[in-house]
């Protein structure tokens, strides 16, 4: 009993080791069977291990699933990023296609008139005040002089007033210093267009005895030797018989928007001056 | 003699949380042996009985969920642990390197055992077939001790003020740290 109480620690540390050396000589020579005490530790360890394992696996799922997020948020970047490229190729795109249409209009208002054009584009617009003129980006040097009118689709535009070598300056009809000659289409009744600035324009000397009414059509006389006959002005928005005086007041709205205009074309020469 | 009621328990939860890990981190190529750290830090903790006792069971349960021969792992932590003791009166545990080293040391130990051991009871040279996991999982195991170690260290210090180490440590004297 002494000796035992002298040497208990080496005596426990002598038996577990021999345990161990036991245990393991025994298996060692024996087949990797299910013993009770392997089964038992075994069956305690299975629930832990899938506690663990349903614990790391949510994790991981969501890390998978942030990780899957930053590849989204990269992705749309670049889809973003295309998306305004294709935006902005698609807006030139309609650029184009508008302008080819508006050229389309122009050159089909050239083919139905026998002269000659020269096609310009707006580059300026001068329309604040009395004065309603726009630059175009032609001039003498593409045989433009002052005087000339100038058309769009679908009417008159205005003519030139200013030419230099390489930009001219239009009087727009709406000008109040413009005058055109022109007549009523329907009756044939003739008159003078002037501009009224953003009011559009008024036909004047129309007589109270003739007929005109909202909608006629207003084109140009041929008289002045500026325009050629038959250039579409504009159309009658509103007749007012006053009590005193001559004339009707009538207003005219002009058949182009000049606040969109972009290209127009100068006639140069009637077509039998060609050449 | 609840903690030898619970030893049992936190060996398993050690177990499975160890190959858990390696698991995730390694795809089950290499083994994060924390289990040897343990034995490591329980010979600078405990007392030489109950140290002995605790690194046999965890060996066993090593052996059980592991899948080795039965008594291989008990045998090689109960050795780790006798000799890490043994170190442990001559070291201190807040030096990490020396930790580290001693690790390394257990490390290879442990890796020897191995291999003597299947060579005379199988013939099989368990050493040669994959040199590189056989140092990598050393190499790992040396590096994460320190770390585990520190950790401790604050674990001790958050809630007993001291480590157990720092009391009387003179052989089979020292004082028990009670889990």
């Amino acid at each position: 009993m002494f000796f035992f109480k002298n040497y208990k620690t080496i005596i426990i540390v002598a038996l577990i080791v021999l345990v161990a050396l036991l245990t393991l000589s025994y298996n060692a020579k024996q087949e990797r069977g299910a013993g009770f005490l392997r089964k038992t530790i075994l069956e305690a360890a299975a629930p832990v291990q899938g506690a663990l394992n349903s614990a790391v696996k949510s994790v991981s799922n969501a890390w998978q699933r942030y990780i899957r997020l930053v590849g989204l948020e990269k992705e749309n970047r670049i889809l973003q990023s295309r998306v305004n490229e294709l935006q902005a190729e698609l807006i030139l795109y309609q650029e184009s296609f508008l302008e080819a249409e508006r050229l389309k209009n122009l050159l089909s208002l050239q083919k139905e008139l026998n002269y000659t054009f020269v096609a310009a584009r707006v580059i300026g617009r001068e329309q604040a005040g009395l004065a309603k003129t726009i630059l175009i980006n032609k001039g003498s040097a593409h045989g433009l002089r002052e005087g000339m009118p100038v058309i769009a689709h679908p009417g008159v535009v205005g003519r030139l007033i200013q030419v230099t070598w390489h930009a001219s300056k239009v009087m727009l009809l709406i000008d109040e210093s413009s005058n055109v000659d022109a007549i009523v289409q329907r009756t044939r009744t003739q008159g003078i267009i002037r501009g009224a600035g953003s009011g559009g324009c008024v036909l004047k000397y129309i007589s109270k005895m003739h007929d005109v009414k909202n909608g006629d059509a207003i084109v140009t006389s041929g008289i002045g030797g500026i325009f050629p006959k038959g250039l579409l002005i504009g159309v009658v928005s509103n007749v007012a018989r006053q009590e005193a005086g001559l004339f009707l007041k009538i207003n005219i709205a002009p058949a182009i928007d000049f606040s969109r205009l972009e290209e127009v074309s100068v006639i140069v020469a009637a077509g039998d001056e060609k050449g | 003699m609840v903690y030898y009621l619970l030893m049992p328990l936190v060996s398993i939860l050690l177990i499975v949380l160890q190959i858990t890990i390696a698991d995730v981190i390694f795809s089950g190529r290499l083994v994060m042996e924390i289990s040897l750290i343990v034995v490591i830090c329980v010979a600078f903790r405990l007392d030489l009985v109950k140290g002995v006792i605790s690194c046999f069971v965890l060996g066993f349960v090593y052996d059980c969920i592991a899948g080795s021969v039965l008594g291989l792992f008990a045998l090689i932590y109960t050795v780790v642990f006798l000799v890490s003791f043994f170190i442990s009166l001559h070291l201190i545990a807040e030096e990490m390197h020396l930790v580290a080293l001693l690790t390394l040391l257990c490390a290879l130990l442990e890796e020897l055992i191995i291999f003597i051991f299947y060579n005379l009871a199988y013939g099989y040279n368990a050493g040669q077939n994959n040199p590189l996991t056989f140092l990598s999982r050393v190499l790992i195991v040396s590096a994460l001790a320190p770390l585990l170690f520190s950790v401790l260290h604050k674990f001790e210090v958050f809630f007993y003020g001291k480590t157990a180490q720092s009391a009387e440590r003179s052989g089979s004297g020292r004082a028990s740290a009670e889990i």
